[in-house]
């Protein structure tokens, strides 16, 4: 039986970068820990790399002859216990670390959100995971006793259909979690820091008496369309727009401010939409060579487009100011 | 001592204001920020990337779709900034305009989808929090016009500066440049062909 080796990269809403792995002879099990039957995903990796697929449910494996386990496991218990032993570890729900056995969850050794599509034949000259470890301990269980046949690929029957609706729930549940936990990390690492430094500044604006005074100047500003048309104008300048760009500070602190006059009943409510757009003129303006290369364009469409949008916007910044006036009249 | 219960008063004072700034915030927008990012993730999980690619793709073809739907989606299921990658689908001469385009929907789609900026929710937030205290009933109102007037707008952007990117090739000199990009798009040399889908 010849060996290949083969590459496992996460799928969507996975996590990892991906694995590349190669059967010896004494490590060939693709253990397949799925609630029964052979999972298709480790069917796959068995076919491409020469391995034999398992069911881990049924068959009792020794660790040393497991090339990796085939999961389903977006928790805290399964998607741990086999990382933890080092034993290459593909999830086939978008699982990432958590629960009591987080840090064992590594990269190196653990990838996700894996369907048949993410397993392949490796690139020549990958390093498979493990290849130069020795195995003195597989080679012992190699010789204790083969490994037993892989049973169906597939629980059939009513079983079967208990097997497909049991992992149907658990896909559900387990992309709700992993996506709960992509949320409070987004909002522990962006949104709450966000949070207190904007709370601190309007904290100190505020008590000091500032508010007032910035009100006073941009308020007369945003009393009247044509001011609110002006404040579209000035921040379209296209030398000063690319200024008043980055991570939308200004426009967000404006934003709170020109909330507070709304509530404190200094700007009629129904300026509220024109004022979303007379601050926000500059938009984008100072990000606009990367997200011309996030697009992949070329240096020349960048040396053509910053100027374009720039020039552009000049124009567009009182225009979007206009029409938000006009529709500011449904507001009421 | 006057001087120093003066100033221990209004430093305090100024650090409670910020806290009760805090607390505000905290109680009012962030429960309902979390539960709305975790079902958007979920959904864009769901939906996968590859249909969101063909449906681009799809809108990348015509003008009217390309400075809206395509903006709209790419901002939605990939959010700021990775939504611009989708730019890589289209010929050079409308990267520019796309890019104008989406940039500008990062806010207005912050009234419905927190999730697709939420590093830069105050624009809207600050703005409605104001909108909710004095008229509650405006707030709804307020947030689908936001929306709505924000599509008119990146469609107007992504045309006008399609059109202020052609003047500047042809007065630039760099048609014959451009040309060759439209050529090689034509080929099915498409800039994009040689990073394999991850963009996610």
């Amino acid at each position: 039986m010849s060996y290949q080796a083969i590459k496992i990269v996460k799928g969507r809403g996975g996590w990892g970068k991906g694995l590349v792995l190669e059967p010896t002879a004494e490590k060939n099990v693709v253990l397949s820990v799925t609630g029964g039957g052979i999972h298709p995903v480790a069917a796959r990796i068995a076919e491409l790399s020469g391995a034999e697929a398992v069911d881990g449910f049924v068959n009792n494996i020794p660790d040393a002859q497991v090339l990796c386990a085939v999961i389903n496991c977006g928790g805290t218990a399964r998607i741990g216990v086999y990382p933890k032993k080092r034993i290459p570890t593909v999830d086939i729900y978008p699982g990432e670390p958590g629960g009591p056995l987080a840090q064992f969850i590594t990269d190196d050794i653990f990838v996700s959100a894996v369907t048949p599509g993410e397993v392949s034949l490796a690139e020549e000259g990958a390093v498979a995971i493990g290849s130069e470890t020795t195995t003195d301990a597989a080679v012992a269980a190699v010789e204790s006793g083969q490994a037993p046949r892989a049973a169906a690929v597939q629980a059939t029957g009513f079983m079967g259909f208990v097997i497909k609706f049991g992992n149907g729930i658990g896909y559900f549940i387990n992309t709700l979690l992993s996506s709960g936990r992509q949320a409070l990390k987004l909002t522990l690492n962006t949104i709450i820091p966000f949070m207190a430094y904007v709370s601190l500044l309007i904290g100190i604006v505020t008590y000091t008496g500032l508010s007032n005074w910035i009100a006073q100047v941009v308020t007369p500003l945003a009393a009247s369309p044509l001011g609110l048309i002006l404040l579209g104008v000035i921040v379209g300048l296209p030398f000063l727009s690319p200024i008043l760009g980055p991570g939308a500070a200004i426009a967000q602190v404006i934003g709170v401010l020109m909330g507070t006059q709304i509530a404190a009943g200094a700007l009629p409510v129904q300026y509220a939409l024109p004022t979303l757009f007379a601050i926000d003129g500059q938009v984008g303006c100072d990000f606009v060579p990367v997200g011309l290369s996030l697009g992949e364009a070329e240096p020349e469409t960048v040396a053509v487009g910053v100027p374009a949008v720039l020039f552009s916007r000049q124009i567009t910044s009182p225009v979007s100011v206009i029409i938000a006036y006009l529709a500011s009249f449904l507001l009421i | 001592m006057d001087a120093i219960t003066w100033f221990a008063t209004h430093f305090i004072g100024l650090f409670n204001e910020s806290a009760k700034s805090l607390t505000g915030l905290i109680t009012g927008i962030l429960p309902l920020l979390i539960v709305l990012l975790t079902a958007m993730y979920a959904v864009t999980t769901w939906i996968g990337e590859e249909r969101v690619t063909r449906a681009v793709q799809w809108a990348g073809k015509y003008a009217i779709t390309r400075y809206s739907i395509m903006p709209i989606i790419s901002v939605i299921i990939l959010t700021n900034p990775m939504a611009y990658t989708f730019g890589r689908f289209l010929p050079e001469k409308y990267k520019p305009a796309f890019y104008d385009s989406a940039v500008s929907f990062v806010h207005p789609v912050t009234a419905f989808f927190p999730h697709a900026n939420a590093g830069e929710l105050f624009v809207w937030t600050g703005v409605a929090a104001g909108v909710q205290q004095i008229a509650p009933d405006s707030y709804a109102r307020l947030a689908v016009l936001y929306f709505s007037v924000g599509i008119i707008v990146i469609i107007i952007r992504g045309y006008l500066t399609q059109w202020i990117t052609r003047i500047l090739i042809n007065r630039g000199g760099h048609k014959e440049t451009f040309e060759r990009f439209d050529e090689m798009y034509a080929a099915g040399q498409i800039q994009g062909a040689k990073t394999e889908g991850g963009v996610l």
